[in-house]
């Protein structure tokens, strides 16, 4: 049994378990759902552990030097063409994915735990969360376009099923509206993929292909392909590569999300309840940057570099339209919502620079920014599930009301603030120092451009500066008076058994780096080789 | 009259020979007869007889079509003095027809308000038998007078389907306008037909001299008379401009009959419009007419409309009118590839799509049948009481809607496929714009399939009545069929293997 293979499909063993057991235990649900994504970060670690770093091990575009690779042949269609349809089962991981499934499978614990506030129809819920669960997984593992592109959809109906049955009040359009955004931006995917496919050959079997790592591969294009780089070939009077590259950008933008493509954000992440919230920003939004390293980047990197500044342009747009909507918000939920266009904005602008530094810089702030937002959520479902407000201005001096939850939001804040120290830090300042090194190391980013970086940042301090003093500090005075002093009661056990290892490990990221660099760092650099060795046409 | 002497045992002997590949429509024919003769004879419980008969008998026309299907697969062989023309495509075509054709023959009774009929069901059962013999007419034509008389022998059973429930008031009206409709749809094509005729001076699509009679006759007359063949086509295709009978029809029709109207008749029309275009475009390469064009401004105009007025609507079978007639658009688009590889997939598209509105209304006549609701509001809640029956309603939907990991998925990956490979071929910006629009109008689908699991789940309801559930075979079957879309979703390969 491939050790991948058990790591995507453990939580749908458990589905089924769930699925068979009566209602009436369901009390049970939450603990077996909390054992399945155990299991899962128990394989994450052992994964982590035994992957082998090293230049022999880069994997991007050597399908010979993925890791824990298994791939099996799936389906085999022949209608009647020259050649029949070969899609593969085939999952393997590399320096770029490492990080994000152990990340993933971390934060999917958290939400595991966070699901506790969920007292209705116990069932569906937790039998949706793990079909997300897999789905997740399976996108940052699977190397099969097809097998991508099932995984990546797969996720939407469970979405919208968790935001739209357990989320808040506006939860029907928040749903929805998640729901065709994602897919306008994948069924577009869609027709480039099949594109791709058509113009691609396994150099082995002769047959089209969906495997995503012989598309990094110029040399198994069939010339006169659409797609073909020497081809040249105009759709709608614009390079085919162009218009395959921006088509999935903006699939994957949508995930990011990169303003102006960002407005299902506020309202999905403010109506979901606190574990899909968790899941949305802990792990979703990375798959909308991995798509973009692994596959804008990878298939199409000739493209990335002519377009780079455009990329690094919107990144920084998000990064300062992000940060100055959070300043404007009066929910907290929400403004942790702008915040995450603001974080991932730093995302874009890391990968635009096409530094090794940039680009390790945008995977730190992926991991980061998974852990912090997952620990974000979770202190504000803390709060709104004990008085069911979370406006900013209903709340003062929680400090001395809960001072342990102070503790933890203090850290969540300056962490994500970016203080030296912590895991942010290490992300932003990479991603900003790859942004400015790329001026001079490839000319992609003008100076300027990532000087505005630097203002992102200091606009992150401001609101979350802001709002911890509102909040916590000062006199205490609630809107609710005493029955809300009575039920703020300070965090409980699981509570802190939920948060600790997040804060800790946004601390150990901070100041070991190495934990994520080191095994990433050879993948990134073989990323930047190839965008350097372009074919230039 | 002894020149017809000499001439008679040729023709005699094409015709003993050409019964030999006819051996499905005979078990169609006798099978008829049969159950004619059972609605007659017995008295008593006559449905569930003729049911028994018509399913056992459907089995066997089934296992003859199987046998057909080892015809090989380059080969045609002309019947019946080319009157019909048997071909590997055709045999597929039945197949379908008639696993769609069993399926709807045993939900006829289990709909509560057909099977409450004062008539009884006995003679429906006929009917539906005489009309898949009529379908299977239609898929093997390619005489432009078997065309007609195939296209009228389904035309006048479906008339009498619809209007079969004709005490209530909206079937009756929804019968009649249907039979007006159908006989001016009917009409227009024959009088293209005969133009068609009096241009080449005949009657055979296959004969070189039809070809060649209409390429020397001025390309507009022959463009309008085509056009008009096109309207009749269309009006079983149900593709836009044609389609304006569709949704009041399937709204007013027994449910039952709504699911054989928006499958049947549309799959062996399809495969009447191969035969039809196959000697212009596969053949003779003639270009007085552009059928790429014509079908493809066709296709996207039914895919954007279709899709657009579904939106509108509350009825679910009103809605899924409208979905079919986007469904049809998207099928279109197979058609204009104009290769081998777009009617493989073509074939597998129409079977998923069929088997998924099966589903799909098979469980509006479940809720139907419990909650009397017809409309979306009257779904409201519902999937906490019926939670099986919904689920499958959400999988059927997502088949529908064409998303992983549904069959549904596959069928529009393959009919997408097909369509890019012949534009990497022939560039043509209509492909492009084909393939742009199949994309964008499953965005604009979900939005409406995606309403009825919002009222099944999303939306409380406020009652708490209990409801009674007397049957649960439609919920099986459903759940049947949601499992099977599922499956070849995961494993198209045990589906694709029979193309």
């Amino acid at each position: 049994m491939n050790i991948l293979t058990l790591l995507i499909f453990t939580p749908i063993l458990f589905a089924l378990i769930i699925w068979v057991m009566p209602s009436a235990w369901r009390g049970s649900f939450k603990y077996l759902t909390l054992a399945a994504t155990l299991v899962q970060l128990g394989i994450g670690v052992w994964i982590y552990l035994h992957f082998k770093t090293g230049v022999g091990f880069a994997g991007i575009n050597q399908e010979g030097q993925y890791q824990f690779v298994q791939k099996l042949p799936w389906i085999n269609l022949n209608l009647g063409g020259i050649s029949r349809m070969q899609i593969d089962y085939f999952v393997g991981i590399d320096g770029i994915s490492i990080a994000m499934v152990v990340m993933t499978s971390l934060v999917m614990v958290i939400a595991a735990l966070s699901s506790w506030e969920i007292k209705s129809n116990l069932k569906g819920f937790f039998i949706l969360f793990l079909i997300l669960d897999m789905a997740v997984i399976g996108v940052f593992c699977a190397l099969d376009f097809f097998l991508f592109y099932l995984f990546y959809e797969l996720m939407l109906l469970p979405l919208y099923f968790l935001i739209g049955m357990w989320g808040g009040v506006r939860r029907e359009y928040a749903a929805i509206k998640f729901f065709l955004y994602t897919l306008f931006g994948s069924v577009f995917m869609l027709l480039v993929m099949i594109g791709l496919y058509l113009s691609v050959k396994d150099p082995v079997t002769g047959n089209h292909t969906f495997n995503m790592v012989y598309m990094m591969n110029p040399a198994n294009y069939i010339p006169g392909s659409v797609f073909a780089a020497i081809s040249h070939y105009q759709l709608f009077g614009m390079s085919a590569r162009v218009l395959g590259f921006i088509i999935l950008f903006i699939a994957f933008a949508i995930k990011v999300p990169v303003v102006p493509l960002h407005t299902w954000l506020p309202d999905a992440h403010v109506e979901a309840p606190t574990p899909v919230s968790i899941i949305l920003a802990g792990i979703l939004l990375k798959i909308g940057g991995y798509g973009i390293i692994r596959i804008c980047m990878g298939i199409f990197p000739d493209i990335a570099t002519s377009g780079a500044f455009w990329l690094g342009l919107l990144g920084i747009i998000s990064i300062i339209y992000g940060a100055l909507n959070a300043l404007a918000q009066r929910d907290l939920k929400r403004m942790i919502a702008y915040s995450s266009v603001s974080h991932m904005g730093f995302v874009l602008l890391g990968i635009a620079s096409q530094t090794p530094e940039g680009i390790s810089g945008a995977m730190m702030q992926m991991v980061s920014h998974g852990f912090l937002s997952a620990m974000l959520f979770f202190l504000v479902g803390v709060i709104y599930n004990r008085v069911h407000d979370r406006d900013i201005y209903n709340f003062r001096g929680l400090s001395e009301l809960m001072p342990r939850y102070t503790v933890f939001v203090m850290i969540a804040f300056f962490a994500s603030l970016g203080l030296p120290g912590f895991s942010a830090f290490i992300a932003e300042a990479f991603s900003l120092a790859g942004a400015f090194k790329s001026y001079t190391f490839n000319g992609l980013l003008p100076q300027w451009l990532s000087a505005f970086g630097v203002l992102g940042i200091l606009l992150s301090a401001a609101y979350l500066l802001w709002t911890l003093q509102r909040m916590f500090f000062g006199k205490e005075l609630l809107k609710g008076g005493e029955t809300w002093k009575l039920a703020l009661v300070d965090l409980n056990a699981r509570e802190t058994i939920t948060l600790l290892p997040l804060a800790l490990l946004t601390l150990a990221l901070g100041v070991m780096p190495s934990l994520v660099l080191g095994k990433i760092n050879d993948s990134v650099l073989a990323l930047v080789d190839i965008t350097k060795h372009i074919i230039t046409p | 009259m002894r020149d017809l002497l000499t001439y008679l045992p040729g023709r005699m002997d094409d015709t003993l020979s050409s019964l030999h590949y006819f051996m499905p429509e005979i078990y169609l024919g006798i099978l008829f007869l049969l159950v004619l003769i059972t609605g007659l004879v017995y008295k008593r419980n006559t449905g569930g007889m003729c049911r028994l008969i018509a399913i056992a008998g459907m089995v066997f026309v089934l296992a003859q079509d199987a046998i057909q299907s080892y015809f090989p697969v380059n080969t045609t062989m002309p019947l019946f003095s080319r009157m019909l023309m048997l071909h590997h495509t055709g045999v597929l075509f039945k197949l379908v027809i008639d696993v769609i054709a069993l399926l709807i023959l045993l939900y006829f009774a289990w709909d509560r308000q057909l099977k409450a009929h004062r008539k009884g069901l006995a003679d429906l059962y006929a009917i539906t038998i005489a009309s898949v013999f009529g379908l299977h007419l239609m898929v093997m034509a390619v005489n432009l007078l078997s065309i007609y008389l195939a296209i009228e022998f389904v035309s006048l059973a479906s008339y009498l389907m619809v209007a079969y429930k004709s005490e209530q008031g909206l079937s009756a009206g929804a019968g009649l306008r249907y039979v007006l409709f159908g006989a001016a749809a009917s009409g227009v094509m024959l009088y293209g037909i005969s133009l068609l005729y009096g241009f080449s001076g005949s009657m055979d699509l296959f004969d070189p001299a039809f070809i060649n009679g209409l390429s020397q006759v001025n390309t507009l007359s022959v463009s309008f008379a085509l056009v008009l063949v096109f309207a009749g086509l269309g009006f079983k295709l149900s593709f836009i401009p044609m389609h304006f009978w569709v949704p009041d029809v399937y709204q007013g029709a027994a449910t039952p009959v709504t699911a054989y109207l928006s499958t049947l008749p549309k799959i062996a029309a399809f495969a009447l419009l191969i035969n039809f275009i196959t000697p212009f475009v596969f053949i003779s390469r003639w270009n007085g007419f552009d059928f790429r064009l014509f079908l493809s401004v066709i296709g996207l105009i039914t895919m954007i409309g279709g899709n657009f007025a579904a939106i509108m609507q509350q009825n679910v079978k009103r809605m899924l009118a409208y979905s079919s007639i986007g469904h049809t658009g998207f099928a279109l688009m197979a058609i204009v590839s104009f290769s081998t590889e777009g009617i493989s997939s073509l074939i597998f598209y129409l079977a998923v799509y069929a088997v998924a509105n099966l589903g799909a209304l098979i469980l509006a006549s479940y809720f139907a049948n419990i909650t009397g609701a017809e409309n979306m509001e009257g779904y409201r809640g519902l999937g906490f009481k019926l939670p099986a029956a919904s689920i499958s309603f959400v999988v059927i939907l997502i088949s529908l809607t064409g998303l992983p990991v549904t069959a549904g998925f596959i069928g529009k990956v393959l009919v997408f496929q097909s369509v890019y490979n012949i534009y990497q071929q022939q560039p043509d910006v209509l492909l492009l714009l084909l393939l742009a629009t199949g994309a964008l109008t499953t965005v604009v689908s979900l939005f409406y399939y995606i309403k009825i699991p919002l009222y099944l789940f999303l939306r409380k309801s406020d009652n708490n009545r209990e409801y009674v559930i007397s049957s649960q075979v439609l919920m099986i079957s459903a759940v049947v069929i949601a499992v099977f879309l599922v499956f070849i979703g995961l494993f198209p390969n045990y589906l694709t293997k029979f193309l």
